[in-house]
C-alpha cells in the first residue's frame, strides 16, 4: 500500500515535470563574469536581453566578484562544473587558454557575419590569442595615461603637459607645495597587479617586454619614480595605494597629476573642482617609444561546454551590442569600426580621445599561462626599488631570473 | 534444528549484552570515542593528510580536483627555500609571532592585574574590553588602516599633534615600519583574550595566601614573584600556546592593511602560503608552506606539553 503511494507520487511529480517543460528542447547556458556584483554591467545586462529574446536558450547568469573570479572557475573546472561562458581579465585569460580550457573559436569566427577579428584592436586580440588560434574575443579595453590639474599647472607657470619621465619627474617637483598639502604627482606602484600595469609599460617603451624586464630605460625610469617618492614629490604611499584611490587624492587637489585610467573620467566630472586634462603618458625620451597598458576584460567559451554552438550566439549577441557600451557603462570597445558618441561633456570628450590614442600603444600582458608569477616578479622589483631594498639595476636583474626561471629559458 | 535451538539463547544473550553494554559501560565509552575520532579524522585528518600529500606532488588547475597527481618529492620544499623572498618571510613571521604574542601577553597581563584591584566598576569596564575581541578581522583591519594611513592618519596626526613626529610616518608603505604596522593591529586585536583568560587564572589563586605572604612582611613586587607567576604557570602556559596558534592563524589583518607590501617586507608566512595557492596559482608551493608552519607548530606544542606535564602531576 504504502509503496503504491510512493509510485503514485512519483509518476504525479514526473508528470508535473513534463507539463512544465516547453514542447521543444531547451538549452541552459551559464554565464559568469564580475559585472553586477556592485554596479549593473555588460555581461548581466546582455545575458539577460539573450535570455529573453531566444526561447530555445536558459541564461543562468552569476555574478562574482573580482578577487573570487579566477579561483571560483579553477575550481568549478576542476570538479566539471565549469560555466559555458566567463569572462576574465585580459592577463588572467591565458591561463585557461594555454591549457585548453577554452574552446578554439577560430573557424566560427572566420564564418561569423557578425565578429570580425580584424575590426578588434591588436592587442586585446593578442591576450584571446595563443598558438595562433583564437580563444574569445575582447569585451570592452582600457588604459592609462596622465591626468593634469591646470589651474595648479598654471600657477606654477608650466603651459604642457609633461612629454618624457624626466619632465614629469621635473614638473612633480616644482608642483610640489607641502604647506597645502600637494604632491607633484600620484601613481599606483602597490604590490599587485596595479603595480604591473602601471609600471609594463615603461619597461616596453624602453625596448623590453615582459620577458626582458632588466632594460637600462626601465632602471632609469625607475630611478626617477624613486626620487619623486623619496624627495616627497609624491606620497610614499603610492606603494600601497590602488589606482582609484591614488586619483581619489588628486581629485581632492592633493595631489597635480595622476597615472590612471578612463574610468576615472565619470568620478573626476563629479569631484574634481579644477580644471583638468589628460596627456598621453610620457615617454623615456623626447619623441621616443610610446607604450601604455591595455587593460579590459574578454570573453571566452570553456571547452567543456556541451552547447557550442549556442554559446557561440551568445558571443555574437554581445559582441553586436559593443557599440552601447560606452554610453551606457562608461567602457570603450576594444574595435576600431565603432565611432564612440559625443556626450557633451567637454572634459570627459577630451579626455576619451586622448585615451582612444593612447590605446593605439597599448600592449597587453603576457599572454603567459603563469602571468601571475611573472607579473609578481615585476611589481615585486619595482618596489624593491622604490624603498630602496636595491638598486633599480639589480631589483630588475633579479625579477629577469626570476622570470627566466619561470619562461623556462 | 537442534543446533539452532541450542545457539539462540546464547545469541541472544550476547546481543543483550552488547546492547547494555552500550547504554553503560565499555561499549558506550568506544562509542563515544569512535564518533570524536570519525570527526575528527574527516573534519581535520583528512584535509591535513591531503594539504601533506599536496606538497609532495606537482599540481595544477587540471589535477587540482584528483588525489592521484605526479610525485615531486622534495622539490616543492627546496623551491619554496629558494624563493628570493624565504628568509624575509621567516623573519617578518618570527617578529610578528614575537611582538604581537608578547605585546599581547605583557599588555594583558597588566590589565588582568590593574582589573583585578577591585575598584568600583572594575568588571563592567573589563568586559568593555572585548569589544575588540568580538570585532571581525577585517574590519578590525579596515579601521587599522585608516588610523595607520600615511597622508591622513589619524595615529599621524595625534603623534604630529604630540610633537613626538616631525613628518608623517607612512605605517604602511615604509618597509621599516610595515610589519609593525599589522603587529600593533594584531596586539590590539588578542589583547582582550589574553586579559581574560589571565584575569580568570589571577581569580583562582587562594586570598589567603597572599594574606599570609602580607603577614610575613612581603612587598607586593615579592608577592608578585612568589605567588602569583608560579600559581599562574599553567594559565601562561595555556595563554601563550594559543597565543602562538592565534598568530599563525592570523590573516585578515594582512590583506586589509598592507597587503604583504612593500615588497614583501609585511609578508608572514600564513599570507604567504594564500598568495601562493590563490593568487599565483601555485597550490603545491601553497600547501608546502602550509606543511612548514605546520612542523613549527607542532614542535612548540611539544614544548609546552613537556613543560607543564610534570606540574599537572605534581
Amino acid at each position: 500500500m504504502k509503496l503504491n503511494a510512493y509510485g503514485l507520487l512519483a509518476a504525479v511529480s514526473l508528470g508535473a515535470m513534463s507539463l512544465a517543460t516547453p514542447a521543444f528542447a531547451q538549452v541552459t547556458l551559464k554565464i559568469w563574469s564580475i559585472d553586477g556584483v556592485d554596479r549593473v554591467g555588460i555581461a548581466d545586462t546582455f545575458s539577460k536581453e539573450f535570455d529573453e529574446a531566444n526561447e530555445d536558450i536558459v541564461v543562468e547568469y552569476r555574478a562574482i566578484p573580482f578577487d573570487d573570479l579566477v579561483n571560483e572557475t579553477l575550481r568549478a573546472f576542476a570538479t566539471g562544473n565549469a560555466p559555458d561562458i566567463v569572462s576574465f581579465d585580459n592577463p588572467d585569460f591565458a591561463l585557461f587558454s594555454s591549457r585548453g580550457a577554452m574552446l578554439d573559436i577560430t573557424d566560427r569566427v572566420a564564418n561569423s557575419s557578425v565578429i570580425k577579428a580584424e575590426n578588434y584592436f591588436q592587442g586585446p586580440l593578442n591576450s584571446v590569442s595563443w598558438d595562433g588560434k583564437l580563444f574569445g574575443i575582447p569585451k570592452y579595453t582600457d588604459t592609462i595615461g596622465v591626468f593634469y590639474n591646470k589651474d595648479l599647472f598654471a600657477e606654477a607657470g608650466i603651459t604642457e603637459p609633461p612629454k618624457t619621465w624626466a619632465q614629469l619627474t621635473e614638473y612633480a617637483e616644482k608642483l610640489t607645495d607641502p604647506a597645502n598639502n600637494v604632491y607633484g604627482a600620484t601613481f599606483s606602484a602597490r604590490a599587485g597587479e596595479e603595480g604591473t600595469f602601471q609600471f609594463l609599460p615603461i619597461i616596453q617603451m624602453s625596448g623590453g617586454g615582459y620577458d626582458n624586464v632588466a632594460t637600462d630605460g626601465a632602471a632609469e625610469v625607475l630611478d626617477l619614480w624613486k626620487k619623486m617618492v623619496d624627495n616627497g614629490w609624491a606620497s610614499k604611499d603610492v606603494l600601497s595605494l590602488g589606482q582609484w584611490d591614488s586619483t581619489g587624492t588628486f581629485n581632492s587637489g592633493n595631489a597635480a597629476m595622476a597615472i590612471s585610467g578612463p574610468w576615472e573620467v565619470d568620478r573626476m566630472v563629479e569631484d574634481a573642482k579644477f580644471d583638468w586634462g589628460v596627456a598621453l603618458l610620457p615617454t623615456i625620451t623626447d619623441g621616443g617609444e610610446r607604450s601604455s597598458a591595455l587593460g579590459g576584460f574578454d570573453w571566452g567559451i570553456m571547452s567543456t561546454t556541451k552547447h557550442p554552438d549556442e554559446a557561440f550566439r551568445a558571443l555574437e549577441y554581445f559582441a553586436s551590442q559593443d557599440n552601447r557600451i560606452f554610453e551606457e557603462f562608461g567602457s570603450i570597445p576594444a574595435r576600431s569600426d565603432i565611432e564612440l558618441p559625443v556626450t557633451g561633456v567637454e572634459k570627459k570628450d577630451a579626455a576619451l580621445k586622448v585615451f582612444l590614442e593612447q590605446l593605439q600603444y597599448a600592449q597587453p600582458r603576457g599572454p603567459h599561462p603563469e602571468w601571475q608569477k611573472i607579473s609578481k616578479a615585476i611589481y615585486d622589483a619595482m618596489q624593491q626599488a622604490l624603498t630602496g631594498q636595491m638598486s633599480s639595476k639589480d631589483a630588475l636583474a633579479q625579477a629577469q631570473t626570476t622570470i627566466n626561471g619561470i619562461l623556462g629559458k | 534444528m537442534g543446533v539452532i535451538m541450542e545457539t539462540g539463547p546464547a545469541v541472544g544473550g550476547l546481543m543483550r549484552r552488547f546492547l547494555a553494554s552500550l547504554r553503560d559501560g565499555v561499549g558506550f565509552d568506544i562509542l563515544l570515542v569512535g564518533a570524536a575520532m570519525v570527526f575528527l579524522i574527516a573534519m581535520a585528518g583528512l584535509p591535513l593528510i591531503y594539504n601533506v600529500l599536496m606538497s609532495f606532488q606537482q599540481v595544477d588547475m587540471f589535477t587540482l580536483g584528483s588525489l592521484i597527481r605526479p610525485w615531486a618529492g622534495f622539490q616543492n620544499y627546496i623551491d619554496v627555500v629558494r624563493e628570493p623572498a624565504f628568509w624575509l618571510v621567516a623573519k617578518n613571521t618570527f617578529i610578528f609571532v614575537f611582538f604581537s604574542m608578547g605585546g599581547q601577553f605583557v599588555i594583558g597581563f597588566a590589565l588582568a592585574l590593574f582589573f583585578a584591584q577591585n575598584f568600583p566598576g572594575a568588571s563592567t569596564i573589563r568586559g568593555l574590553f572585548l569589544v575588540s575581541w568580538v570585532m571581525p578581522g577585517l574590519v578590525v583591519g579596515a579601521i587599522w588602516s585608516w588610523i595607520l594611513a600615511g597622508d591622513f592618519g589619524v595615529l599621524n596626526t595625534i603623534l604630529k599633534g604630540l610633537g613626538i613626529i616631525q613628518s608623517n610616518v607612512f605605517w604602511k608603505s615604509d618597509p621599516a615600519f610595515s610589519i609593525w604596522a599589522v603587529v600593533i593591529a594584531n596586539i590590539w586585536l588578542g589583547l582582550a583574550f589574553n586579559m581574560l583568560l589571565l584575569s580568570v587564572g589571577l581569580a583562582a589563586i587562594p586570598r589567603d595566601l597572599y594574606e599570609a605572604a602580607e603577614l610575613d612582611g612581603a612587598n607586593a613586587l615579592q608577592r608578585f614573584w612568589t605567588i602569583t607567576l608560579p600559581m599562574m604557570r599553567s594559565t601562561i602556559g595555556a595563554v601563550l600556546s594559543l597565543g602562538l596558534i592565534g598568530t599563525l592563524q592570523q590573516f585578515d589583518l594582512f590583506p586589509a592593511i598592507t597587503e604583504g607590501g612593500p615588497a614583501n617586507t609585511s609578508t608572514v608566512a600564513q599570507y604567504w602560503s594564500w598568495q601562493m595557492s590563490f593568487q599565483l596559482y601555485d597550490f603545491a608551493k601553497g600547501a608546502t608552506i602550509s606543511v612548514m608552519m605546520l612542523v613549527l607548530v607542532l614542535i612548540a606544542s611539544i614544548i609546552y606539553v613537556r613543560s607543564t606535564r610534570h606540574e599537572v602531576r605534581g
